[in-house]
């Protein structure tokens, strides 16, 4: 009798747990299908290559904004991938120190900064000494939220490198620098191409940080120092529009950019099965 | 063959309080093969890792005494350690090649980045060293093959022809077959023979057949002391120290 | 030292018949190797340098902008619940709550389901799949959360008004929480958004805390004769009780910070107000609103201190979690 009422418990435990399995699955589900579906009806090609018209009038497209994510997602990666690389080399390399310390909590520090927060500090020492909203603070702003991120990945990847290699470059008569960058870096390039990989997939989709340092526009611009679109910003920008035309807009431009998004993200982790990198703190 | 190439006198090892190796001194003719045999923990390998600086890579550690290679002394604080280490090669206890560098790029690594950009030199370098290690014929059809690709044992052969590429006189090998199984150790042990006309080397072993087999001279450590050295064939069949016979009878150890 | 190197190179390159003396001489810098190894540490480490200097320099330009509003309201800003830039009067009361009740719903609803969702990928489920359910799950995290808003804009709130909100009324509209109208956006429908994009954060912390449990305690567990259930129970959730705080924890860091989503579904009324129907605004969310319409100098400073302190409680929050887990690792780690 006491046996059955244990099994019985035992049972509605697992059952608990399919329960919360489909309580996560479903939304995803449901988010996705909701995308495919509202995008698929309204986008064409006319979106990728055409600027927006005004309201009222059918068609156009968010050329400007696509480009523009691509725009300042280059401009946050050649600021941080080096630098994140270079920081996680020191991490994994010269771990020990005060410094290292130090970097290891600002580090922490910066993961933890909401993206919000890092748009106001992009706006005070960009925006506001340029006197207007530019690319280059969208991309600076990017960049600092990729960072630790970039750093992270470095550090924990370089870390599983056996010591014995380290010391097997060194025997050759390698100085330290070409053991570090030809032997430990180099050897690892898929895994931290990896890493790098999911950063730029999060910069693609930040909203927060763009809304006022790029600003957003509704034309073509390759100026850096000239408000850009983004894809995220412009969705929000429609998104929240009583218009239907692009309300529709928002939904297509989701499409495309969860798709960049997933897209890269799925490539980079099944390329590399990354099973000991724990990308905790931010997605 | 009496023309001393490395010379250590009275090197003495500490990691931070622990003193590892006590005042060792050891003579190593050139062109012959020295095994150094004792208990785990003797600080055979501490002393290995010192005669080509390596043991600096471990923090707290600092070696006092001479080790002159050729009347040198490689200890000196002016002596630049990436140069020893480009005299005095080393071979590891696991088999470690470079991760994601094919068989070739593994051997011609140290040469390349020495500065040698000439392809057919390269090839060259790498042909005559895997041949060296007795690998050429098992690799020659796919050097382009990633190096982890290869046996334990072939791994271990890649290692040694990558230490020669750049050709030091002195080999320093820890332990090389301890991760190996018996017919691959018997190939790394015909290899050590085959060495010994162009390099002085000097091997750890914890198996005292192996030293029995291939060396031309042993030493005997214990604690961090050295207990005996000599020619072989002194320590195997008639030590002069209680200690050693018993060890080597297995009575201790 | 030079010349001492030099002659080094000779002697060793002498024994080498391929590598001649003059191929390695020509070394891509004319420094020695030490030289070359000090140069390349210490410009690595101005890199370094260099990033704790950027966030010093964040920290200092967020108070610097913030002074004004400092100035003005002092310490009692965070206390103030009235929020009126038309008339330059600013109080962040109403967005610390707002932060707070989402943060805090959320958390409610996401630990029992990602403490579950984790034991189910961990447990119950063979590799292959779990890999498979995982990889689900951290698709969450990568989502773009103005997806998420648009989402929760047009059919979740539509869904929390229509379906859930009637079904709460009647059950527990007792309650202050359930009562008053619901015009779909407001509380109840950023927590559920914030509970389902903060789940993968806390799923993947608690697999690793569940992972460092010894799979020799589980199985002592299982030999002794208890149901799985009992196992989990006594061999997994007892010992890594305070690694899922700490997950829980770092959920709430991501929480409080979490903009876009919430700023689309919260309604953004500076209010405060017992029911979940209702409105209101997060710290984040009234950042995102109000900063490029800001035209007095005194609200953008307030807004930019209304940031500091978003800045402060997630960071106090991050670091409570990072003890925590420090804790727990130290104690399993031994």
């Amino acid at each position: 009798m006491y046996l059955k009422y244990r099994k019985l418990k035992n049972l509605i435990f697992h059952f608990s747990l399919y329960l919360c399995a489909a309580l996560v699955l479903i939304p995803l589900v449901l988010i996705i299908f909701f995308v495919f579906k509202m995008g698929a009806t309204s986008i064409n090609l006319d979106f990728f290559t055409s600027l927006p018209k005004p309201v009222g009038e059918d068609g156009g497209g968010m050329k400007h904004a696509i480009l523009g994510t691509l725009y300042m997602v280059s401009i946050a990666s050649v600021i941080s991938i080096p630098l994140g690389l270079l920081c996680g080399v020191y991490l994994s390399e010269f771990g020990k120190g005060k410094v290292a310390t130090l970097l290891r909590l600002t580090i922490d520090m910066l993961t933890g900064v909401p993206s919000i927060v890092i748009g106001i500090f992009a706006y005070i020492t960009i925006v506001v000494p340029l006197k207007s909203f530019s690319a280059m603070a969208g991309g600076v702003a990017l960049s600092i939220i990729i960072l630790p991120i970039v750093c992270r990945s470095t550090e924990e990847i370089l870390k599983l490198v056996p010591g014995h290699i380290r010391e097997a470059g060194l025997a050759l008569g390698l100085p330290r620098w070409r053991v570090i960058f030809n032997i430990v870096v180099k050897g690892n390039l898929s895994s931290l191409t990896t890493g790098v990989m999911l950063a730029i997939s999060r910069a693609a989709g930040e909203t927060a940080p763009l809304l006022f340092t790029a600003f957003g526009n509704m034309y073509l611009s390759y100026e850096i120092d000239e408000p850009m679109a983004s894809l995220p910003v412009q969705i929000y920008n429609y998104a929240i529009s009583p218009f239907d035309d692009w309300q529709r807009q928002a939904w297509a431009g989701s499409l495309v950019l969860i798709v960049l998004v997933l897209g890269i993200n799925i490539f980079a982790r099944t390329l590399i099965s990354l099973k000991h990198i724990k990308f905790r703190y931010r997605g | 063959m009496n023309n001393i190439v490395l010379s250590v006198k009275d090197l003495n090892v500490w990691y931070n309080d622990f003193q590892a190796v006590k005042g060792i001194s050891i003579d190593y003719p050139e062109k012959s093969i020295s095994a150094i045999i004792g208990p785990s923990g003797c600080g055979k390998s501490t002393f290995l890792r010192c005669l080509n600086r390596i043991h600096e890579e471990v923090p707290g550690a600092r070696a006092e005494g001479e080790i002159l290679l050729k009347g040198r002394n490689i200890l000196g604080s002016k002596i630049d350690p990436v140069q020893v280490r480009r005299s005095i090669g080393m071979v590891f206890q696991k088999p470690n090649p470079f991760p994601s560098m094919s068989i070739l790029e593994n051997v011609t690594l140290g040469v390349r980045l020495l500065g040698v950009r000439d392809k057919s030199k390269l090839m060259q370098v790498a042909e005559q060293c895997l041949r060296k290690a007795a690998l050429w014929d098992e690799v020659k059809d796919k050097l382009s093959q990633l190096g982890t690709s290869l046996s334990g044992g072939q791994q271990q052969r890649l290692c040694i022809a990558r230490a020669l590429a750049i050709d030091p006189p002195v080999l320093l090998m820890d332990e090389p077959t301890s991760a190996l199984d018996p017919i691959a150790s018997l190939k790394i042990e015909n290899l050590m023979s085959d060495l010994k006309k162009d390099y002085t080397v000097i091997v750890v072993t914890h198996n005292m057949q192996q030293a029995a087999r291939v060396a031309d001279y042993t030493s005997f450590f214990v604690l961090g002391e050295l207990i005996e050295h000599g020619a072989c064939s002194d320590i195997f069949t008639n030590p002069k120290e209680q200690k050693t016979e018993d060890y080597i009878t297995g009575k201790f150890g | 030292m030079i010349n001492e190197n030099e002659s080094f190179i000779e002697e060793s390159t002498k024994f080498n018949n391929l590598v001649d003396s003059n191929c390695t001489k020509s070394k891509v810098f004319n420094f020695s190797y030490q030289l070359q190894d000090k140069i390349n540490y210490y410009l690595i480490k101005s890199f370094a340098c260099l990033v704790i200097l950027l966030l010093i320099g964040l920290v200092a330009m967020l108070i610097y902008s913030a002074l004004p509003a400092m100035e003005e309201f002092g310490l009692g800003f965070a206390f103030g619940d009235d929020w009126n830039p038309v008339e330059d009067e600013f109080g962040a009361l109403p967005f610390l709550f707002g932060t707070l009740i989402t943060s805090f719903l959320a958390l409610m609803l996401a630990t029992p389901v990602s403490v579950g969702v984790a034991l189910f990928i961990n447990e119950v489920l063979s590799k292959k799949l779990a890999a498979v359910v995982s990889l689900f799950v951290e698709m969450i995290a990568a989502i773009p959360s103005i997806v998420f808003g648009l989402w929760g804009v047009f059919y979740l709130a539509p869904f929390v008004k229509e379906t859930l909100t009637p079904v709460l009324k009647s059950s527990l509209g007792f309650l202050p929480f359930f009562q008053g109208a619901s015009f779909g956006i407001g509380i109840l429908t950023a927590s559920l958004i914030l509970a389902l994009m903060i789940i993968p954060t806390i799923t993947s912390i608690c697999r690793i805390v569940f992972k460092t449990v010894p799979t020799l305690q589980k199985e002592a567990a299982l030999a002794l004769g208890s149901t799985r259930f009992e196992m989990i129970k006594i061999a997994l959730l007892r010992p890594s009780f305070s690694g899922i705080m700490g997950a829980i924890v770092l959920g709430l860091g991501r929480a409080l910070g979490e903009t876009m989503a919430v700023a689309m579904v919260i309604g953004n009324s500076p209010s405060i107000s017992a029911s979940l129907f209702s409105p209101a605004a997060t710290m984040a969310s009234v950042i995102a609103n109000e900063y490029t319409e800001a035209d007095s100098d005194l609200h953008l400073s307030a807004l930019c201190y209304v940031g500091f302190l978003l800045f402060i409680v997630t960071f106090t929050i991050n670091g409570l979690a990072r003890f925590i887990v420090w804790n727990q690792s130290k104690k399993v780690g031994g």
